[in-house]
């Protein structure tokens, strides 16, 4: 099952650069996100909250590229007739399809890359990581976390047909309950314990933390935490999701 | 012994339209269906457009579940018993679909012989063995969008045969595809069933059929019609003699008179290029060569010849009965 599972990874890393529409996307998003950032944030004159504020672009942009990527593969992948060739493999069907969000997140992986080099060159964000490793394990950690929350959503796109659409209009709720676009603070008491149960939440903060300073440790154990209930969650989606799938006839569009 | 058991099988369509005043339409695609398929046989499933074929090829691939009634594959329930059945078949849907097109021809059936748990040792042996099988070899690096309709077709049964499954769904693997790969592809199809595969295939084609199948199901409307050998079938229609006529501009009033004829027993028209080939089954014996031609008068008329029935000949038969 892993040699499926890491098989899967290269074969939709593969077909997701292979196209220059989805690259161009990928490729925009993080610099778009990252110069909105600078603007509404530079006259503060505060590197720190520049920094803090570059780091939400890209993750930000991570599960963009997440939740847009997977619907997108989910759909196309109706659309080439290759998503009943996965349901019908002999592995369980989350091995099939977590490959492809996980995917999207290793794509996603690079907006932080991209942001970070975007702020330091244009904009003189300064690149200062205060825990170089916790930092490195903090970046896989959100991928993993985003990419398993992708997997829960990924699971909806199996009975739905209208894949697409439905993955676009699931950036901007976790943009704002995960205090990526505009700070928890200002939003209503009840957001907070949302927030707690989204898995980029976690993943921000210990990137966050890791990068300013501060205890990234707790926040990277609740990435790990959050992604394992995700896997279990979806698992069981999933199973519930594909018999569904096989009972309506809705893995072919055709 | 049966490795394909299916008994009383139906399904049922719904469908659902409408925002204010939800409509449902209701399709019965299967009928209550039963065949059993014997162990290294090829068993030929028969049936014009939406008679239910690809609904019981994908009920028994585990893509589709069942309305009512049961099917064994290998000696599990493609309803309840999936990864079991999936470990033990291989599937090939005829078409362009199924493919990472973005991708080369070698790493779809990598990434596919990963996923249907090929063991490592022998992945790069049976990848290479497959490509030649299906003259694909010295292709494989290109991508699969450069790739011509045959050639696809031919990945697809690399493809389906890359875990080596013991049973083979072929949903019309030959659509579409020019005579030459057509025939390529049968003769694949028949090296298979030597091999000791046991194979369903469905098939608009009947020449196909009959020079490939043990044994045929001819289904119409949801139900199997006939079923026995290609021979079997033919004798339906033994009793009976073809006149073909090749017509131009023949009017539906002159086939009339044609199926008013004594001892005509079923007239059908088929349309080749400009020319109208009529079909007109007659009791043997019966001498109607010289009246038909005179109930066509007023068209031009091409060839006439008078043969014995073929498979095809049997199958408009039984599914015009329908």
């Amino acid at each position: 099952m892993t040699r499926a599972f890491l098989s899967g990874m290269r074969i939709h890393v593969l077909q997701f650069t292979k196209n220059a529409f989805d690259v161009s996307g990928v490729v925009l998003w993080p610099i778009l996100y990252a110069s909105i950032a600078y603007y509404v944030l530079g006259a503060k004159n505060d590197p720190k909250l520049l920094l803090a504020a570059s780091l939400g672009a890209a993750v930000m942009a991570m599960w963009s590229i997440v939740v847009i990527g997977s619907s997108g593969a989910l759909e196309h992948q109706r659309w080439q007739g290759t998503l009943e060739l996965l349901v019908a493999a002999p592995v369980p069907f989350a091995v099939t399809l977590a490959p492809i969000t996980i995917a999207s997140g290793i794509v996603g992986g690079y907006s932080l890359l991209a942001t970070l080099a975007w702020g330091t060159l244009i904009f003189d964000v300064p690149l200062a990581i205060d825990d170089p490793l916790a930092f490195a394990i903090a970046v896989p950690a959100c991928i993993v976390t985003i990419g398993m929350l992708g997997l829960i959503t990924a699971a909806t796109f199996v009975v739905y047909r209208a894949a697409f659409s439905l993955g676009v209009s699931m950036q901007y709720p976790v943009w704002i309950a995960t205090g990526l676009l505009v700070p928890l603070s200002v939003l209503p008491d009840y957001v907070g314990p949302i927030s707690w149960f989204l898995g980029p939440t976690w993943g921000f903060r210990a990137i966050r933390e890791s990068a300013l300073g501060g205890t990234p440790w707790p926040d990277i154990g609740m990435c790990l935490l959050v992604s394992g209930v995700y896997l279990v969650v979806a698992s069981a989606c999933l199973h519930l999701f594909e018999k569904l799938a096989r009972s309506r006839a809705t893995l072919r569009l055709s | 012994m049966a490795v394909i058991e299916v008994e009383d099988l139906t399904r049922t369509y719904r469908s659902r339209s409408g925002v204010v005043r939800r409509r449902t339409t209701t399709v019965e695609a299967l009928r209550g269906i039963s065949f059993a398929i014997e162990r290294g046989e090829l068993f030929g499933l028969l049936g014009p457009n939406g008679a239910g074929k690809t609904t019981t090829i994908k009920i028994l691939t585990t893509l589709l579940l069942p309305t009512s009634g049961t099917a064994r594959v290998a000696g599990f329930s493609p309803a309840s018993e999936a990864r079991e059945v999936r470990r033990r078949i291989g599937f090939v849907f005829g078409g362009d679909r199924g493919l990472y097109d973005r991708l080369s021809a070698l790493d779809n059936l990598r990434y596919f012989a990963d996923l249907y748990r090929v063991p490592r040792s022998v992945k790069r042996a049976r990848i290479a063995e497959l490509l030649e099988l299906v003259g694909l070899t010295g292709r494989e690096r290109e991508r699969v969008e450069t790739y011509s309709r045959g050639m696809r077709q031919r990945l697809h049964i690399a493809r389906g045969l890359l875990h080596d499954p013991e049973i083979l769904f072929l949903d019309e693997p030959t659509i579409g595809l020019d005579p030459v790969g057509a025939r390529e592809l049968r003769d694949t199809i028949s090296a298979l069933r030597a091999g000791g595969k046991t194979i369903l295939l469905t098939t608009h084609y009947m020449y196909e059929a009959d020079a490939l199948c043990d044994r045929i199901a001819v289904i119409a409307g949801g139900k199997i019609v006939a079923a026995g050998t290609p021979a079997d079938l033919k004798r339906v229609v033994a009793d009976r003699t073809i006149i073909e006529v090749e017509t131009f501009g023949a009017d539906d009033a002159a086939f009339d008179r044609l199926r008013a004829l004594r001892g005509v027993t079923g007239v059908a028209v088929e349309t080749r290029d400009q020319a109208q080939v009529v079909l007109v089954q007659s009791a043997t014996g019966a001498e109607l060569v010289q009246e038909i031609v005179r109930e066509l008068d007023g068209s031009t008329l091409g060839r006439v010849i008078t043969r014995e029935p073929t498979l095809e000949d049997a199958y408009v038969e039984l599914v015009r009965e329908t």
